[in-house]
């Protein structure tokens, strides 16, 4: 692991323990709803400050608490064009099938490329440690696998480039 | 891959069709292929024996050829193709440039007719490969002389132009890439990267050199706009006298002109891998989730085991010999099956079937001992 990915990761690890302490609350503007106030943002009382974590410009982690839900969303690194149509391919491709999820959201925060959310039910179903260590893994392993398909559509490129050259000798 | 392989693979399998036929076909198919290509196979149940077979090309070079008949050097290589069995018909059919009168009895016995058939369906790359060759001796050779190179646009297929300059030293080939979808743009871009990496390496010295630049090369200069305004740039090669002398000359013609095919087929199976390499990725992070939420299941069941513990106790002092066996039993298998090899090796699973299978214990089935 990267020298710089340790503590970017262990702060967010730390940041997701203090801000997941969800509880059920019924929503206030319509009676017997029960909405993620997150999302809605319509009662300032129930929404905490938001905590903006980044490892440098392109890669940050913005983490919005309420009472009953919790929003995550993540800015994930693109050094160059071909990462970045790798990651908006494999991100994209998650956001389609977020239901296997359950805690991915379908549509991303703006400015950022995926984003989570998990209310007071997702805590109680799965606990909050299992909870966060998948959200660590999961930033962990999209890094890595946007970083191995990369190599991979190069390697594959450099073979067809020396099968086709060989052609002519 | 079929496009950029010599032999029509649909006209190879036709032919092929009606040579193994124990019975006489009556056979009239029109095909049309990539690199505007238009076949006709006609064979009648009253003659057997022979086969006419119509072809009809794009002319390669639309502003240089004036006439779309072919030249007496393309006929000469079409006779040359298979001579015994390939005969050029005196009335050609209307709408096609050439028609070929097959003897099919001429064709060998055993296995060599496979490769004779396949030589027969290279018809397309023959007129084409003789097009080509025939436009770089003739064109040009007046202004080659005045010092000017003037570009010779060819078309094989209509929406991917690309261009040939003869200087005396050698031919340049520049092929304009044009993309519809961004990504096709940039993986395309890495392979090119990676062909003119290989190209200037020590091992792949006789190879064209081979280059990528974004702007049209210098070479094109004067050309139309439309054909110089691209989103992939311009791949060029450098083709010099040893990469046309011999055989090599049908080669290197064929994989110039199939080029800009090559590098489709290629960012069409990228993409694929990818989409494949994403869906199996899903699976083992949706596992991820799905295997955390297993193993809280089970610590819930082991606390309440836990809490009811005396209960557990009793029961198993009360419960006979065969029923402790086959818990106890039970609780390893499952464990053995819990276990996740994460390498899969071939032929395991039967293995594991076969002998590692737990006896079952059942107290209804037993045998009587005398």
């Amino acid at each position: 692991m990267a020298s710089t990915l340790r503590p970017y990761l262990a702060c967010i690890r730390n940041t997701l323990d203090a801000a997941m302490c969800l509880q059920n609350f019924p929503c206030q503007e319509v009676e017997r709803h029960n909405k993620p106030e997150v999302e809605l943002k319509s009662s300032p009382e129930l929404l905490l400050n938001p905590v903006l974590i980044c490892r440098n410009e392109a890669e940050k982690c913005l983490i919005e608490t309420s009472i009953n839900s919790l929003r995550i969303s993540l800015k994930v690194k693109q050094a160059d064009e071909l990462e970045n149509i790798l990651t908006k391919k494999f991100l994209r491709f998650l956001s389609m099938r977020a239901e296997a999820f359950q805690v991915l959201r379908r549509k991303p925060v703006q400015g950022y490329d995926i984003s989570f959310l998990i209310t007071n039910y997702h805590c109680e179903e799965m606990q909050k440690h299992k909870l966060i260590d998948f959200i660590v893994q999961f930033m962990e392993d999209i890094d890595k696998e946007i970083s191995e398909l990369k190599m991979s559509v190069n390697t594959r490129g450099r073979l067809v480039a020396t099968e086709f050259l060989k052609q002519f000798i | 891959m079929t496009c950029i392989e010599r032999a029509s693979p649909a006209l190879n399998q036709i032919l092929l069709k009606l040579y193994s036929a124990e019975k006489p076909m009556e056979i009239d198919h029109h095909l049309y292929e990539f690199g505007s290509a238009e076949y006709h196979i006609l064979s009648e149940a009253s003659d057997p024996r022979v086969a006419f077979l119509s072809i009809s090309t794009a002319p390669l070079c639309p502003g240089v050829l004036a006439t779309n008949e072919l030249s007496s050097y393309t006929i000469e290589m079409i006779k040359a193709l298979c001579p015994a069995v390939v005969e050029i018909a005196e009335s050609r059919r209307e709408g096609y440039q050439l028609t070929l009168k097959l003897n099919l009895t001429k064709i060998p016995r055993g296995k060599d007719y496979i490769k004779v058939i396949k030589e027969i369906s290279t018809v397309h790359s023959v007129i084409l490969s003789s097009q080509l060759k025939e436009i770089l001796w003739n064109f040009n050779s007046d202004n080659a002389i005045k010092g000017m190179h003037k570009p010779i646009k060819l078309v094989y297929n209509p929406r991917e132009p690309f261009f040939v300059i003869r200087q005396p030293q050698q031919i340049i080939a520049v092929f304009p890439i044009r993309f519809a979808e961004k990504s096709d743009v940039i993986i395309s871009t890495a392979f090119f990267q990676e062909l003119v990496d290989v190209g200037s390496s020590d091992r792949y010295a006789k190879a064209p050199p081979c280059s990528w630049s974004a702007i049209p090369p210098p070479e094109l200069r004067g050309e139309a706009f439309e054909d110089l305004s691209t989103n992939g740039g311009f791949v060029s090669f450098d083709i010099s006298s040893h990469h046309v002398d011999g055989k090599r000359l049908d080669k290197t013609v064929w994989n110039l002109l199939n080029f800009n095919a090559y590098v489709r087929y290629h960012v069409k199976i990228t993409k694929g891998f990818i989409q494949r390499r994403m869906r199996k990725r899903l699976e083992n992070l949706v596992e991820v989730l799905h295997h955390r939420e297993s193993l809280e299941q089970d610590n819930e069941q082991i606390t309440r085991h836990q809490d009811a513990g005396c209960s557990c106790t009793k029961r198993l002092v009360r419960s006979s010999k065969y029923s402790i066996l086959k818990q106890r039993w039970g609780n390893l298998g499952r464990k053995l099956k819990r276990i996740h090899f994460r390498l899969k090796i071939q032929g395991f699973g039967r293995f594991r079937q076969r002998w590692l299978r737990l006896p079952k214990f059942s107290s209804r089935e037993y045998t009587k001992l005398d």
